[in-house]
């Protein structure tokens, strides 16, 4: 127990004189000794402290402690945000834009309380943002408008401006051709340097390019709402195209002159009356051809 | 339990006082418990690093046991519990001009005997026994640095010891 209790002091460097005397008595004294200077031989190898102190003092310049480390979180849910608005801002912005194909119609409502009827292979486009300052739309085909109180209504056509004072009316712009027919209120319409104020029942109407005087017209609202189209003394071209928009055919005309005036209506649920409606006031033949060509004649 | 002036390590002057203080005491863990094969100095140096990039984490008086359980998980990661023989310099005989003639006659074989043997103490009992003898740290000092009571410091050197001698006769 004695011999035990010298070694472990003497592991510790604890031993005073008279116990490292004793200790030196004990009969294993010399390999212990031998024993721990050979293990001395193990030694680590040289650590140079101040060496590796500035080698770590280097790198952790490069890594440039962020001591406000709380802003890095911060950043990203700034950043996130910041992104989740833009696109956000971007999407609301943007124009909304909607197009009817051939043979399609619809009907929307604008932001405030208007509402827009599109007719067939017609194109609106407007923008939700900042429509309570400005409500401008651009229009490319023929749209019926029912707009509601507010600031300006601007309806953009590429070839004249419509604007609303409070009102129904039906703008049709369609290949050498602008008509403006107002139904209710007062609509104010600007073309090259003709600026007319329609009263209900007014029209105004440009043919390649012309001003063509139209008598007042009757009904409350444009016929293509009510599903007809009617023409008044109009080009048979004309009627042929608006045919083809209606029914999504291709009307082949043949030794027919396309500048003779039609006046009359053409259904847009029954195809074969249609076609009855506009070729027998002319006497002109039609001749089914395939499912989407027609193919007008006269003997 | 102090109250700490500052709370975190986040100052250099502050981390070079903690690298000196310890970063030699860490190596020579690092060394007499792995072996030299997982370049204790590297690791040394990772959670020195560690430390800095946590800096604000860690309080000055965590900081010694945060880098020792550091380096050890990164050794540990590396070291798949390998058999670690140390290795011992040559003699050189004028070194021990003063020493007894026993010490003198120490040859190879006996140095290789202890190589084998030290090679198969615990890891537990290797560093504590190294740092005891090699590094001249007292009992109360390893028991510090390793976190565990003097008491069992002491029984694991003298466990060590013993088994040191166990072996060599057998050899």
């Amino acid at each position: 127990m004695i011999r035990e209790e010298l070694i472990k002091k003497w592991l510790d460097n604890e031993l005073n004189p008279q116990e490292f005397e004793a200790f030196k008595q004990l009969e294993d004294y010399e390999e212990l000794v031998r024993l721990s200077h050979g293990v001395k031989q193990f030694k680590a190898p040289e650590y140079n402290t101040s060496g590796e102190l500035n080698i770590a003092l280097q790198r952790i310049k490069t890594i440039k402690s962020r001591p406000n480390n709380w802003l890095n979180p911060v950043l990203r849910i700034a950043a996130i945000l910041a992104l989740s608005f833009s696109v956000y801002y971007y999407t609301t912005t943007l124009d909304t834009n909607i197009t009817t194909l051939v043979a399609q119609k619809t009907t929307l409502e604008l932001p405030d309380d208007s509402f827009v009827s599109l007719n067939a292979e017609s194109t609106l486009i407007y923008n939700k943002k900042d429509w309570k300052n400005k409500r401008d739309i651009s229009l490319n085909g023929e749209a019926y408008f029912k707009v509601a109180k507010g600031a300006t209504f601007n309806v953009n056509t590429p070839i004249g401006t419509v604007t609303v004072l409070g009102t129904q009316f039906n703008v049709k712009q369609r290949q050498n051709y602008f008509e403006v027919v107002c139904y209710e209120g007062s609509v104010r319409v600007t073309q090259k340097s003709n600026i007319v104020t329609l009263k209900p029942g007014e029209s105004f109407l440009i043919l390649n390019g012309k001003r063509i005087a139209k008598e007042k017209e009757t009904a409350l609202n444009p016929s293509w709402i009510n599903n007809e189209s009617s023409f008044k003394s109009m080009p048979f071209a004309h009627v042929i195209n608006e045919f083809e928009r209606q029914y999504n055919v291709n009307l082949d005309p043949q030794n027919i002159d396309l500048n003779q005036l039609f006046t009359g209506n053409f259904s847009h649920e029954d195809k074969e009356l249609a076609l009855k409606s506009i070729t027998l006031p002319l006497n002109i033949n039609y001749r089914l051809l395939n499912d989407t060509t027609i193919v007008l004649s006269r003997d | 339990m102090t109250k700490n002036i500052s709370d975190n390590i986040c100052n250099e002057n502050l981390f070079s006082s903690v690298f000196t203080k310890y970063s030699k005491s860490l190596h020579d863990f690092l060394y007499y418990k792995f072996g030299e094969a997982f370049n204790p100095k590297d690791k040394v140096q990772e959670a020195f690093i560690k430390l800095w990039e946590n800096c604000h984490k860690v309080s000055p008086g965590k900081a010694k046991s945060y880098l020792f359980t550091v380096a050890n998980n990164l050794m540990l990661n590396e070291a798949a519990h390998q058999k670690v023989v140390l290795k011992f310099q040559k003699e050189k005989p004028k070194h021990y001009t003063n020493e007894t003639p026993e010490f003198i006659l120490e040859g190879n074989e006996y140095m290789q005997k202890l190589q084998s043997a030290i090679a198969n103490l615990t890891e537990a009992q290797r560093t504590a026994f190294l740092l005891n003898r090699i590094e001249g740290k007292k009992h109360r000092e390893i028991a510090e640095l390793l976190n565990i009571s003097t008491k069992a410091v002491e029984k694991r050197i003298y466990g060590a010891l013993k088994k040191l001698r166990e072996d060599i006769k057998e050899l």
